[in-house]
This record gives C-alpha cells, structure tokens and sequence, in this order.
C-alpha cells in the first residue's frame, strides 16, 4: 500500500516535472504555467465542475472495465459503446411526454444509456463465448462502428436528427427534454451534476461485487484459470459475456451523462475519446477500483487544467496529453520495475 | 579435492513462513546426492536459492570452492548450475530444436546444435528428436528434452527438482542412468525425491529436510531404509500402509493384499466412448467398462495410449464422439462439468495446474471455489465461514500452509496436490471419484493418507477409477486393473493373481490376453 502511493506519488512529480518544462519550451514562465494549470483545476466553481463531470465520465468506463477484466477480458470498446448508450440515451431523452417526472424520465435515460452500451459489448462477447473471437480486436473495431453510427443518427432527419429548418441546421438532435437532464449538484456556477454521485456509486457497488460477492470470487476464478473454473463447474461462458456486458452497460451510462449535461444533445463526436482515455485509466489503476476513483479524478483534473492552460498561458492544451503520457509511463514502468525485484 | 556446492547456515524466510533453517549441504564432485523430505520440508526451495530464482536471506554458499550467490538464473546458468524444474517450462508450440536454442540464446547456431545434442546421445544415451513438436511429446521425452537442455550448457552442478514425479518405470529407470552417468562424469547431481527406491537405486548420499532443518545426512551407505522413513516422515515404515513399501519402489513385488468384497450394484456405465483425432487414429478407440459401487478400478498403461483422454471426456472437458456415459442411470456424456459434480462425479485432474486449482486463489477459495453458495450471507460472501471450513480441511488433510489464505503459488506442489484431493473427496454425496495420478509428487505419508482415503470412499458405497503410472500403487489398491493400449481398454487383470504383473506388462505392448 505505501509502495503504491510511492510509486503513484513518484510518477506525478515526474509528470508535473516534464509539464513545467515543456510549459516552459511553449514560452510561459513557471509560475505562469504553474498558475494557469491550478486555476483551470480548482480556481473557479466552473473549472472544479466541469473537471468533476469528466472525472464521472472515466470513473465509469473505468469501472466497467475492471469489472470485465477481472474476468480476463480486456475491453478496448468503451468509446464504441459510449456512443451507442449516448444513441439509447437521446433516443428515450427526446421522445419523453412533456410532463413526465424527472425521476422517471431520468431512470428511463440511465437505463437506455446502460441498454444501448451493454448490447454493443454484448456483440463482442457473443463473439468471444461462441466463436472464441478475441475481444480485444471485437471491441476495438465495434469502436468505429459506433462512432459512425452516430454520425448516422445526428445527420439523418429519420432518425434522430432536429428538424432542418435552413442551411445552417447543425447536424445534432433535438435538444433533451427537460426533465430528462441530469440535475446539477447545486453549488452556483458550477456545472456539476449527479454524475459524479452515480460514478462514485458505480465504484462502491464494483468493489463491494468483486470483493464480497460470491460473483466476484467466481470472476476473478475464470480470469485466473478458465480451464479450472470449468473443470469446477462455474459457468465460464455466462461470466465472461456477463462482466462484458456489465462493461459496456457502464461505458453507455458514462454516454447518457454526456448527453444529458449542458448543451442536452448528440452530436457528432460527442464522446471525444473519453471511452479510450478511461480505458487508460482502468489499465494504470490494475485492478483496484480505489485506484480507479484517484486516477479518474487526477485526469479530469488534469484535462480541465489543460483548457485553461490553453487559454491562460497559451501553452497548447496537448501539452497535458504529453503529461499523461508520461505519467503512463513512469506508473506501468514502476509496475515492471517491481515485479522484477519481488522475489 | 573441494565439494561441488557448500551450503552453511542458509536460511530463507516466506513472509510467516520458515522455508529454510540453518541448512548445511555438501555435495561432492562426482556424486549423486539426493535431498529428501515430505512436502513442503523446503525441497524446491533449496533448489530455487541454489539456481538463484530465490534470493536467500542468510547463510552462505561455495560452488567449487568459490563464494557462490546468484542473483537470477543466467547468473547461475553462466556458472555452471542447470536446474530441472518441478513443473515443465519448455514452450509447447516449437519443436524441440527451437526450444534448446531458446534456452542457449545467441551462444550457439542451428547447424552446430545438432553435432552437441549427437554428443550428448553418444555420451549419456539420451536421444531427442529436434524436428517434434513439443505439445505433441510424452512427459517422458518432454522430461529427455528438459534434460538435454541442461546438459548442453555443459553444467558442473545439476538440479533435478522431482523429475520422476510424471514418468513410468522404464522412464525413470533411464533417467537415473542419466543420472549415474553426469556424475561419473565428475559432475555434482542434486536430485530431489520421494521415492526411496529411485534414491538406493541412483543416490551416493542423502540429505533429508524436515520442516526446513536438515534431519540427517550423509552418505547412503550409512542410511537403512526404515531410518530414511522415520527421518522424512517422522514414522515408522511398519506404521505405514504395506502397499506403501512395495510403491516405495516400482520394480519390486507388492505386499500380499487382503481382497475386500465388491460386488454392489453398478454406479457408472462407459459404452463404445470414442474420441477422434484429426491427424491418426482415433484416440478413444470404443472404451466399455462398468465400475460398481464399493469397487476400484486402476488403469494402467504407457503414457499417449487414451488415459489422458478418457479422464478429460469424463471429467467434461472434453466431448466424445460416439459412446455413452452414465452414472447413476443418468446420461453425462455431454453434461457440463457443473451437472456432473452435482450427479456425485469427483475428478482428481492429471495436471492440477492446468485444471486442478487456481493458484493465483487463495486455499480456501479453492477448496469451496464449487460450493460458494453454501457461503452466503446477506447476499454476501461469508468468509469467515470459508476460512473456518478450510482450517478444518487444512487439519484434517495435513496441508502445510500459512493459512487458509494463503495464495495456493505459496504451497509446495505436494500440498497443492492435496489441496486438490481434499476438495474432491468432500464432495457428498460421492458416486464415482476419478483420480489421475492421484499420489503425484507426494510424500510418502501424504500417499499413505490418500489411499486410505480412497478407500474409505470406496467403502462407503462410491466407485473408484484410478490413472496412474505407478503399477505398485494400482496393484495394491485396486480390485480390477485395466490396461490402456492404442485408445481401448485390455484386461482385466486381478491383482492378486500370480503373474499378475508380467500379464500387464504384456498388455501394455498390446498383447493379446
Ligand atoms: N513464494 C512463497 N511464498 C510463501 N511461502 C512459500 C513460497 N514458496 C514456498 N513457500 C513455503 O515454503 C515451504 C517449503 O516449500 P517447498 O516448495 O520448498 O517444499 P518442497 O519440499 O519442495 O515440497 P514438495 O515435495 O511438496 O514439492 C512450504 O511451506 C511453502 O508453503
Ligand atoms: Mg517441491
């Protein structure tokens, strides 16, 4: 536990070393840098929100992507299935009776959200019990597929493109109705909403399941050995496809709360590689979903801090990427550094 | 003239656990020094520090003389240590001459391959083919090829960690030959066992740990058999089963046994199970036996003739082509492994790592992995009661391990074994136990208290289908043996009739009866 700390500990202040230089390479001082960097994470009720909506966001598809890989799968497909949930999502959001309650309208979103991403993964996992096709390159592709699914959606008047009134009709839906949206925490200014609260949710409910559950135990058995969890009698198949689905089913609600926040519609790459950015973060966190919580947290922190370097100190906002990368770096070498000495 | 390796005082700590105390070791130049001991005495462990896959945590240690502490493998490898392993670590999708060039990495090409594994024939007669696939090998040639392996780096100190655990008697008789042979050769041979008569028939000296102290040692010649068992096991050879003292020794005649009455009314039911193969002949050849409560049936065989197969299709990890199976008057034969241990079907797998435990999971975990629904508590898991219901069974069945928790990496591979055994043996109710290899790397207690069992469960109304390569082990413990020739079953044989091993000896080259 306190080698963990020290070595996340560690990869950060290797991460923030690199960023100040090369904050310092785009022309900005430090301090400046420095600055900019802090007050795009924690400077404004605005900028602390809108972090705590991405870290909702990867929180869960980092979730799901635990859950499924404690069942030895490994799921590349969030952001295909982000897209998909995100389709569901709209589909129920836009369509909802004016006067429906909000907790109803909103459960029915979640559910269309958790509908649409689980069936995406679902094709995957069909594929890998039946056929014994490899996730890894199913979720992968199924990615681009769902991707152009929504550019279907949004550009097609049929589906679920708004009504084209002039030449300049943006290819997006119709706004969600309003008491399809998700509430906002409540604090003025920030645009938090309760995503935050159903990632963190999400997180407790995994870890209890993968800790406490005689699911969990199970999973973890077919993740570790398939021939013996077979041999034991465990339904192998059941608990792959299952732990996909629940996967994706994560990945679809982390798209429904995209789409039910500010401006309440689909469109066009309305995932922006959140699904693959949380796919890191379910990679970096290994396995502990306490890790998935500090992690998500750090790169939503990070990615509003990035905007307002951008905007403040005239660093580019990639720059932040290269800071992630690095951080990628130093934790999976730290792992492989550490396997090699344990003995 | 120095000794070959010098261990003082070496001690190595496992978190809790106490591997190894204060051990000395000499082995000399030109022997073959066996290290004995019951499971987890600390046996691959000494290996490990002496192959430098462990780093020990006090003590010393000389290799010819020299101060002597590896760090990893290649250190000790570039200084002459080769060590076999207890479980294989060659790469089954190349071919053997792929293999032994992975191992030499750059220091040797193709071409020159050939002439040194010709030497080696020449010199031990042990003769490999470079061309086979691995995956396609016996475990006898794959042990062959684990030992060219060794010898083609020339070694001054050779590490056999149980390499006779997964061989027949012609394959273990050539090993010790092999054996003999390095070490006339003035080379040093460790050569870790359970069985005594491998050890009078190769060892110049023993070292018996127990407990991860040493117990004794010394030459052979200083040792009498009953003294070697009460310094490994702690017990008197008379206390032990009299089958034990005949499976001490595969080549030696076995105790007369008492036969017991069998005949109740039949449990399980193979008729014309066939199982095809892709390239060659079928390699379940229309298998028909009938196994009645209270009986146990061994199969004996050379290793590749169906047993391997005919455990998998009943165990349901693999489906037969043609044939039924039933037990009970239920038809299993394409059942999901889960029908089949509700029906009472216990399975003892041939490689445990592959199938028999998970060993990343913990002991008790293992022991109920089937069962956790007995474990539920408000929705749930109920470790407490896990850990509890393994204690017992960790009690009962004399497994040594830290805890009920402990990751099952962490046992010897003995006490995995009986990881695997008691989990079997609890299942209730209990119609038919099919145990391959059931005794594979135990000690010689741990397999007096497995046989037993497997009698008791006999006794208590299951059927028995025993596998195994130990023809002393199947003659004394089962009413019937079959022989497993080309996929089908010959026999069968009464073990208590005279001549009764010669007549399996026989049918294992497919004689007719
Ligand atoms: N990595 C490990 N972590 C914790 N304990 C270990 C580890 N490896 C071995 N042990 C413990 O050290 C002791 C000695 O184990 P070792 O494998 O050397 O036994 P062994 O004599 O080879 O037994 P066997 O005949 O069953 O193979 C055992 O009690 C085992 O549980
Ligand atoms: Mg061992």
């Amino acid at each position: 536990m306190r080698r963990d700390l020290l070595v996340y500990g560690g990869a950060v202040l290797v991460a923030v070393l690199v960023g100040l230089a090369l904050a310092a390479g785009g022309g900005a001082a430090p301090d400046v840098a420095g600055r900019a960097l802090w007050d795009g994470m924690f400077g404004s009720p605005y900028a602390f929100g809108s972090a705590l909506n991405t870290t909702a966001v990867l929180a869960l598809i980092a979730t799901g992507f635990t859950i499924a890989h404690r069942a030895g799968l490994v799921n590349v497909g969030g952001e295909g299935q982000m897209a998909l949930g995100g389709i569901a999502a709209t589909a129920v959001g836009v369509s909802l009776p004016a006067g429906t309650p909000a907790v109803l309208a909103l459960t029915a979103l979640l559910i269309a959200g958790f509908a649409g991403g689980a069936l995406w993964a679902g094709v995957a996992a069909w594929l890998r019990v039946r056929r014994g096709v490899n996730e890894v390159i199913t979720t992968l592709l199924l990615n681009f597929v769902g991707l152009c699914l929504v550019l279907l959606a949004v550009h097609e008047e049929a589906l679920l493109r708004q009504p084209v009134t002039s030449a300049d009709t943006l290819p997006q839906s119709e706004p969600l109705v309003e008491a399809a949206r998700l509430p906002l925490l409540g604090p003025p200014e920030s645009p938090a909403t309760i995503a935050i609260v159903l990632a963190a949710v999400s997180v407790i409910v995994a870890a209890l399941l993968l800790r406490h559950t005689a699911t969990g135990t199970r999973l973890t058995a077919v993740g570790m050995s398939e021939p013996a969890a077979a041999r034991l009698g465990l339904p192998v198949g059941r608990l792959q496809a299952g732990s996909l689905a629940v996967a994706g089913g994560l990945a679809g609600v982390a798209g429904a709360t995209l789409i039910a926040t500010v401006p309440y519609v689909l469109a066009e790459h309305f995932t922006s590689g959140y699904g693959f950015t949380g796919l890191v973060v379910g990679l970096l966190a290994r396995g502990s979903l306490t890790a998935v919580a500090g992690i998500s947290l750090a790169f939503g922190l990070l990615a509003s801090g990035g905007i307002n370097l951008q905007l403040a100190a005239g660093v580019p906002a990639a720059s932040v990427q290269v800071v992630q990368s690095v951080l990628i770096i130093c934790v999976a070498g730290a792992v492989i550094f550490r396997k090699g000495a344990a003995r | 003239m120095e000794p070959a390796l010098e261990l003082t005082g070496v001690g190595k700590t496992f978190g809790e656990v106490r591997a190894l105390d204060a051990v000395d070791l000499t082995v000399r130049a030109g022997e073959v020094h066996c290290v004995l001991g019951e499971n987890g005495a600390g046996k691959s462990t000494l290996c490990n520090l002496v192959f430098g896959s462990a780093a020990l945590d006090e003590g010393e240690m000389r290799l010819y003389g020299a101060p002597y502490r590896p760090r990893r493998p290649a250190e000790a490898l570039r200084l002459g240590v080769a060590m076999v392993h207890q479980h294989f670590s060659l790469v089954p999708e190349l071919t053997v001459g792929e293999n032994l060039l992975l191992a030499e990495r750059a220091r040797l090409r193709p071409p020159d391959l050939t002439g040194r594994v010709k030497a080696i024939e020449e010199e031990y007669g042990l003769a490999v083919d470079l061309a086979a696939p691995v995956a396609g090998l016996p475990v006898g040639e794959r042990q062959s090829v684990e030992i060219v392996k060794c010898l083609l780096r020339d070694p001054r100190l050779l590490l056999l960690d149980e390499p006779t655990a997964v061989l027949g008697p012609a394959e273990v008789r050539a090993l010790l030959a092999t054996c003999r042979r390095v070490a006339e050769t003035g080379r040093a041979v460790v050569l870790v066992t359970h069985k005594l008569g491998e050890v009078e028939r190769a060892g110049d000296a023993a070292t018996v740990l127990r407990g991860g102290k040493v117990a004794g040692s010394g030459p052979l010649a200083g040792f009498s058999r009953d003294e070697l068992v009460r310094l490994m096991v702690g017990r008197e050879l008379a206390d032990l089963d009299p089958l034990l003292a005949a499976g001490l020794d595969a080549t030696e005649a076995p105790a007369p046994r008492t036969p017991r009455e069998t005949a109740g009314e039949p449990v399980a039911r193979l008729r014309g199970l066939r199982l095809r193969s892709d390239h060659g002949p079928d390699v379940l050849d229309g298998v028909d036996l009938e196994l009645r409560a209270g009986e146990i049936v061994g199969v004996a065989g050379v290793e590749g003739n169906g047993q391997s197969e005919l455990v998998a299709v009943l165990s349901g990890a693999l489906s037969a082509d043609e044939g039924v199976f039933e037990l009970d008057g239920v038809d299993l034969t394409r059942a999901a492994p889960a029908v089949r241990t509700a029906a009472g079907l216990g399975v003892i797998p041939e490689d445990r790592h592959h199938e028999g435990c998970v060993t990343g999971m913990s002991v008790a975990e293992n022991l109920f992995l089937g069962r956790l629904r007995e474990f539920r508590r408000f929705g749930l898991l109920d470790r407490k009661a896990m850990r509890a219901g393994a204690a017992r069974a960790v009690a009962e069945h004399g497994i040594r391990a830290s805890g009920p928790d402990a990751p099952l990496h962490t046992l010897s591979g003995g006490n995995q074994q009986k990881v695997v055994v008691a989990r079997e043996l609890a299942l209730d109710p209990l119609r038919l136990l099919i145990a391959a290899q059931p005794t594979r790397g135990l000690d010689i207690g741990a397999v007096d208290a497995v046989l037993t069992r497997v009698r008791d469960a006999a006794a208590r109304g299951a059927a028995v289908l025993v596998v195994s390569s130990e023809l002393a082990e199947l003659l004394t413990l089962c009413d019937r043996v079959m022989v497993a020739y080309r996929g089908r079953l010959l026999g069968p044989v009464a073990p208590d009739a005279p001549g009764a091993r010669d007549e399996i000896g026989k049918l294992m080259l497919g004689a007719a009866t």
